[in-house]
C-alpha cells in the first residue's frame, strides 16, 4: 500500500504542466462543492442557532416551583417590531436571562444595542419615553440577530403588566403570557419552523446539483487518467492497484480541495451575514456548523469524491483497452428517460392533494424534489445522446458534425458540462411560480395605519377617555366600537366573543404615529396600540424573504452552474488536447474549432435547460402564488444569465484551445 | 553538401535552421521535391528528420532559410494562411493521434473537404470512393477504435489524399505495425501518392522502406549528408 500511496503521488507530481492543471481543476471544483455544502448545512445551522436564541422569550409553564413570571409583547418603532419581554421575580432563585448579568430589578430595563441606539437618536417622546431608563445593554445570547431591537423590564409581580394576558386579543406569536417559569426555554421556538422547512427545500435545490457536480468532478480526475491508468493496466497492474492509484490521487486532490472549500466559506461569512432573513442578518457564529461537523464535511467529501472516482473506473478495470482504444459506446438506454416520466405522472396525480397533506405534504415534496433532481441527471445523457443523433444526422458543416459526434460519442461527459445549468433552470422553474407580488392586500376599509386596542367591552370607553386625554392637541381622533370577534381577521377565535375596539387615527405619518404610542405606553398595562399595517410586517417580510431565499438559491445554483461549466469546458479541451492538435495540423482554423466546442456544449444547453425549467414550473404549479412580472422576470434573467455565464465560462477555455494547439507537431502525450 | 533543386521542384527548402534552446534541430538543410516524386528520409533517432519535415509542411516556422511551394515562399505567410495551404495543399499521416476517434472512417476522410467548403453529401461520397482502392470496403461506417492499425493507417492514407493535395506529408507512418503490415501500408502508400499525381515526403527507418523511394535524403546532426 505504501508503494501505492507513493505511485499516486508521484503521478499526480509527474503528471507535467497540464496534469497540474487538470489537477488544479479538480481541486478547485472540490473547493466550490465543499463550500456551497458548507453554506447549505451552516444555514440550516443557523435558522436553528436563531430558534434557540428566540426561545428564552416565549414562556413556558413552570415544571417545578415558579422562580419569575415572563411575558412577552411586541412594541413598534418606524414599522420595525421591538420585542419587549416583562420580567418579575417571585422569590430569590428567578433564572438568568440570557444576555444578561443578573435577574433585572423591578424598574430596571436592558435593551439591545441596536435599540439603545436608536433610543438616544430618536426624541424621547417617539421611543425612549415609552420605557424605564436603559440599566444595560443586552449580550449577544439575548439576541436572534445582530441588529434586532429587544428590551428587558424588570417588573414587580404584583404590576398590572405581569397580570394582564397577552395572548386573548392577538393571534401571531409577537405576544406571550404572562407565564409562571422556572427556567428560560432553550429547546427552540416555533417562531421560525416554517423558515427552517423553507431551509430545507433551498437545501436540497442546492445540494443536489452540487453532488451531481461533485461527481463530475470527481470522474474528471479519472478521465484525465484513464488513458495512463489503461496504460498500467497493459503492463500488468492489477485492477486493484490501478483502482487504489486513481482514488488514492482522487482522494489526496479532493482533500486539498475540501480544505481549499473550508477557506472559501470563511472568507465568504462576512458578505454572507448581510442577508436579511427574517428581520435582520445573521451572527457570523450562527453560520459556522460545530467543530464536528466541519471535520465531518472535511472528511466525507474526499471520501465522496473517491467513491466517485471507482464508479468512473469501472470501464478501465473491466477491460485494459476500453479506454485506450475509442469504440462505438453502448447507446444509452430509454429507461433512464421513463424513469423521469414516472416522477413526473406520479407528482402529477399527488400534486392534486398536496395541500391537503398537511406537514406531511412538504415531505412528499421534497422526496419529489430529490427524485427530480436524480430521474433529470439520469435523463440528461439519453436526452443529450438523442440531440447528439438529430444534430449529426442534419449537420451540414464541419463545425456541427463534429459537435454532434461528440455528443453521441460521450453523452455523460456533454451532460456533466451543462448539468449544473439545466439543474439550475429546474430551480428557477420552480421558484418563479413561488415568486408572489410583494404586498399582502389590505382590507381597503380599515386604515391601515390606525391604531388599535382590543378590550373587553365594559374598558373601552374608559381607556377611550384616556387616551383623548393623553392625546389631546395632537390632532388625534379616537373612536369606540364594539364588535364581534368573528368580525375580526385578527382576533383569536374562541378567546372573546365580543370586545371593545378602540382605534386612534394619528394624521402625519410615522413619526405621529410613534408619538402616540409613547403616549399611550402604559395606558393599558401590558398592551400596546397596533394597527393593520404593523401586523402586515409579518406577512410581507415572509414574502420578502422567500424572495431573498429563492435568489439566494439560484445564485448559488448559478454559481454552481457556471463554474462547472468553466471547469468540464477547461478539462474537456485538456482531455481532446491531441484531437484539437491533430485538427490543427491538418489546417483545421480554430474558429472551427471553437465553434465545435461551443455548439457541443449550446446545443444540449438549450433542450435540457429548457426543458428543466419546464419541469420545475411543473412541480412549483401546486403552490403557485400567481405567475406575476417578477416570476416573468426571473426567468428571463434566468435564461439570458445562463447562456451568458455558460458562454462567458466556455470562452475562458479559448486561450486554452489555443495554447494546446499553438504547436500542433506531433508527439506522443 | 547540397544539390540544386530540380527546375520541376513543387517543394524546396532552402538553408533551413532550426533550433530549440540550445539544441540546434536544423543547422542549414536544403532539400528539393519534385512532382510525383516520392523522397524517404532517414537518419538516426534525434537526427532533425521530424524537425525538418515539419518545417516543410508549415506546421514550424523555421528560424532560417526558406520554403517554397510551386516557387512560392510559404514560411513567411501567416498562421492562417499557412492553415489554409495545409489544409488544401498538403496530406498528412503520423504515428498516432491522425484519426479523430468520434468519427466513424468515412467522415474521418471526408473531413477535410468539409473544412474545404464542399457540402457533406458530395464530401462524403468522394470519401467512400477511397476506402474501395485502399482495401477498406464495408468499413465506413467502424469508428478508429474499432480498426486494426494497418486499417487505421489506410483510412489515414484516404484522408491525406481525398483533397488531392500537392504533396503528402508521412512521419512514420508504419512505425507502430508490425512488418509484414508495415510493408504493404508504405507500399500503398507511395503507390497511392504517385497515381494521385502527388509528391511524398516520408520519414523512415526501415531500409526496404526507402528502396520503393525515388530518392533518399540522410539527415545527421541537422544535415543532410547525402541524397540518393
Ligand atoms: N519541441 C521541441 N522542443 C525542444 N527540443 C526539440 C523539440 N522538437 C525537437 N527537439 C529536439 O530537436 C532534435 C531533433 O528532433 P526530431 O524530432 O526532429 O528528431 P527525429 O530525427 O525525428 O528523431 P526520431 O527518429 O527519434 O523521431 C532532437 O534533439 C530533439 O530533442
Ligand atoms: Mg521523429
Amino acid at each position: 500500500m505504501p508503494a501505492t500511496l507513493a505511485l499516486a503521488w508521484r503521478l499526480l507530481r509527474g503528471g507535467g504542466g497540464r496534469g497540474l492543471l487538470g489537477s488544479a481543476l479538480t481541486l478547485a471544483a472540490v473547493a466550490v462543492s465543499t463550500g456551497l455544502l458548507l453554506f447549505a448545512i451552516g444555514a440550516n445551522h443557523a435558522f436553528q442557532q436563531r430558534s434557540q436564541a428566540d426561545a428564552w422569550r416565549h414562556p413556558e409553564k413552570a415544571a417545578a416551583a415558579p422562580a419569575a413570571i415572563e411575558a412577552l409583547s411586541t412594541d413598534y418603532v418606524r414599522g420595525r417590531p421591538i420585542s419587549v419581554v416583562d420580567l418579575a421575580a417571585l422569590n430569590g432563585s428567578a433564572p438568568v436571562p440570557p444576555g444578561m448579568p443578573h435577574f433585572p430589578k423591578p424598574g430596571e430595563a436592558w435593551t439591545s444595542p441596536a435599540l439603545g441606539r436608536l433610543m438616544k437618536d430618536l426624541p424621547a417622546d417617539r421611543l425612549a419615553a415609552r420605557f424605564p431608563a436603559s440599566a444595560g445593554t443586552l449580550g449577544r445570547d439575548a439576541l436572534v440577530y445582530p441588529g434586532e431591537l429587544v428590551i428587558v423590564i424588570g417588573r414587580a409581580p404584583a404590576d398590572p403588566a405581569m397580570t394582564v394576558d397577552r395572548n386573548a386579543s392577538e393571534s401571531l406569536e409577537t405576544t406571550a403570557g404572562p407565564v409562571r417559569i422556572d427556567r428560560f426555554p432553550t429547546a427552540g421556538s416555533s417562531l421560525s419552523g416554517a423558515y427552517r422547512v423553507l431551509m430545507a427545500i433551498a437545501s436540497v435545490l442546492m445540494v443536489a446539483p452540487l453532488l451531481v457536480f461533485g461527481g463530475a468532478a470527481a470522474r474528471l480526475t479519472v478521465a484525465r487518467r484513464d488513458r495512463r491508468l489503461a496504460a498500467l493496466r497493459l503492463v500488468g497492474a492489477t485492477p486493484g492497484q490501478v483502482v487504489a492509484i486513481t482514488v488514492a490521487e482522487a482522494v489526496l486532490t479532493a482533500a486539498a480541495g475540501a480544505v481549499a472549500g473550508l477557506l472559501l466559506y470563511a472568507a465568504a461569512t462576512p458578505a454572507l451575514v448581510h442577508i436579511q432573513i427574517a428581520g435582520g442578518g445573521w451572527f457570523a457564529a450562527h453560520l459556522w456548523p460545530g467543530p464536528l461537523t466541519v471535520l465531518g464535511v472535511l472528511a466525507a467529501v474526499p471520501v465522496l469524491v473517491g467513491v466517485s472516482a471507482v464508479v468512473g473506473l469501472r470501464r478501465v478495470v473491466v477491460s485494459p483497452l476500453g479506454v485506450a482504444r475509442r469504440e462505438t459506446p453502448p447507446r444509452l438506454r430509454a429507461v433512464r428517460l421513463g424513469a423521469l416520466v414516472a416522477v413526473l405522472v406520479s407528482f402529477g396525480a399527488v400534486s392534486g392533494s398536496l395541500m391537503s397533506l398537511g406537514r406531511a405534504a412538504l415531505v412528499v415534496l421534497l422526496v419529489f424534489l430529490a427524485l427530480a433532481f436524480l430521474t433529470i441527471n439520469l435523463a440528461g445523457p439519453w436526452v443529450v445522446a438523442l440531440i447528439g443523433r438529430a444534430t449529426v444526422l442534419t449537420a451540414r458543416g464541419p463545425a456541427r458534425l463534429l459537435a454532434g459526434r461528440r455528443l453521441l460519442d460521450d453523452p455523460r461527459a456533454a451532460w456533466r458540462t451543462v448539468a449544473g445549468v439545466a439543474l439550475t433552470g429546474f430551480v428557477a422553474g420552480f421558484l418563479a411560480l413561488l415568486n408572489a407580488p410583494p404586498s399582502l392586500s389590505v382590507d381597503g376599509t380599515r386604515d391601515p395605519h390606525a391604531l388599535r386596542l382590543n378590550l373587553p367591552p365594559a374598558r373601552a370607553a374608559e381607556v377611550a377617555e384616556q387616551a383623548r386625554h393623553r392625546l389631546a392637541g395632537t390632532g388625534a381622533t379616537v373612536a369606540v366600537k364594539e364588535i364581534k370577534a368573528e368580525d375580526d381577521p385578527l382576533a383569536e377565535h374562541g378567546t372573546v366573543t365580543r370586545k371593545g375596539v378602540v382605534t386612534i387615527t394619528v394624521p402625519g405619518g410615522a413619526a405621529p404615529t410613534d408619538r402616540a404610542r409613547t403616549a399611550l405606553a402604559g395606558l393599558v398595562p401590558g398592551k400596546v396600540a397596533t394597527s393593520q399595517a404593523d401586523e402586515d410586517v409579518y406577512g410581507n417580510r415572509l414574502l420578502g424573504d422567500l424572495r431573498t431565499g429563492a435568489l439566494t438559491v439560484l445564485f448559488v445554483s448559478f454559481l454552481i452552474a457556471v463554474t462547472s461549466a468553466g471547469i468540464t469546458g477547461a478539462s474537456a479541451v485538456l482531455d481532446r488536447r491531441q484531437t484539437y492538435a491533430m485538427l490543427r495540423l491538418a489546417g483545421t482554423p480554430l474558429g472551427v474549432l471553437d465553434r465545435a466546442r461551443r455548439q457541443e456544449t449550446l446545443i444540449p444547453l438549450a433542450v435540457m435547460g429548457g426543458g428543466s425549467l419546464l419541469t420545475g414550473l411543473f412541480f412549483a404549479a401546486p403552490f403557485a402564488t400567481g405567475f406575476g412580472t417578477p416570476g416573468l422576470l426571473t426567468l428571463v434573467v434566468f435564461v439570458v444569465a445562463g447562456f451568458g455565464g455558460v458562454l462567458g465560462a466556455s470562452a475562458l477555455s479559448r486561450p486554452l484551445l489555443r495554447s494546446v494547439t499553438t504547436d500542433p507537431a506531433p508527439r506522443p502525450d | 553538401m547540397s544539390l540544386p533543386a530540380p527546375p520541376e521542384a513543387v517543394l524546396s527548402g532552402h538553408g533551413l535552421v532550426k533550433r530549440f534552446g540550445a539544441t540546434v534541430a536544423l543547422d542549414g538543410v536544403d532539400l528539393a521535391v519534385g512532382r510525383a516524386e516520392a523522397v524517404a528520409i532517414m537518419g538516426p533517432s534525434g537526427s532533425g528528420k521530424s524537425t525538418l519535415l515539419h518545417c516543410l509542411a508549415g506546421i514550424t516556422r523555421p528560424d532560417a532559410g526558406e520554403v517554397r511551394l510551386l516557387g512560392q515562399r510559404v514560411d513567411t505567410l501567416g498562421e492562417r494562411r499557412r492553415s489554409a495551404l495545409r489544409r488544401s495543399r498538403f496530406g498528412f499521416v503520423f504515428q498516432f493521434g491522425e484519426l479523430l476517434p468520434e468519427l466513424p472512417a468515412e467522415e474521418n476522410v471526408a473531413l477535410p473537404l468539409m473544412l474545404g467548403g464542399t457540402s457533406r453529401r458530395e464530401a462524403v461520397q468522394a470519401a467512400r470512393s477511397w476506402l474501395g482502392p485502399l482495401g477498406l470496403d464495408g468499413m465506413g461506417h467502424r469508428r478508429p477504435g474499432e480498426l486494426s492499425g494497418g486499417q487505421a493507417q489506410r483510412v489515414a492514407i484516404a484522408r491525406a489524399l481525398v483533397p488531392r493535395p500537392a504533396v503528402v506529408f508521412a512521419d512514420e507512418p508504419t512505425g507502430a505495425l508490425d512488418q509484414a503490415t508495415g510493408h504493404d501500408t508504405m507500399r500503398l502508400l507511395v503507390e497511392a501518392t504517385k497515381h494521385n499525381d502527388a509528391s511524398l515526403v516520408v520519414v523512415t527507418h526501415d531500409p526496404s522502406v526507402a528502396a520503393w523511394c525515388d530518392r533518399v535524403a540522410e539527415v545527421r546532426d541537422g544535415r543532410v549528408q547525402r541524397i540518393r
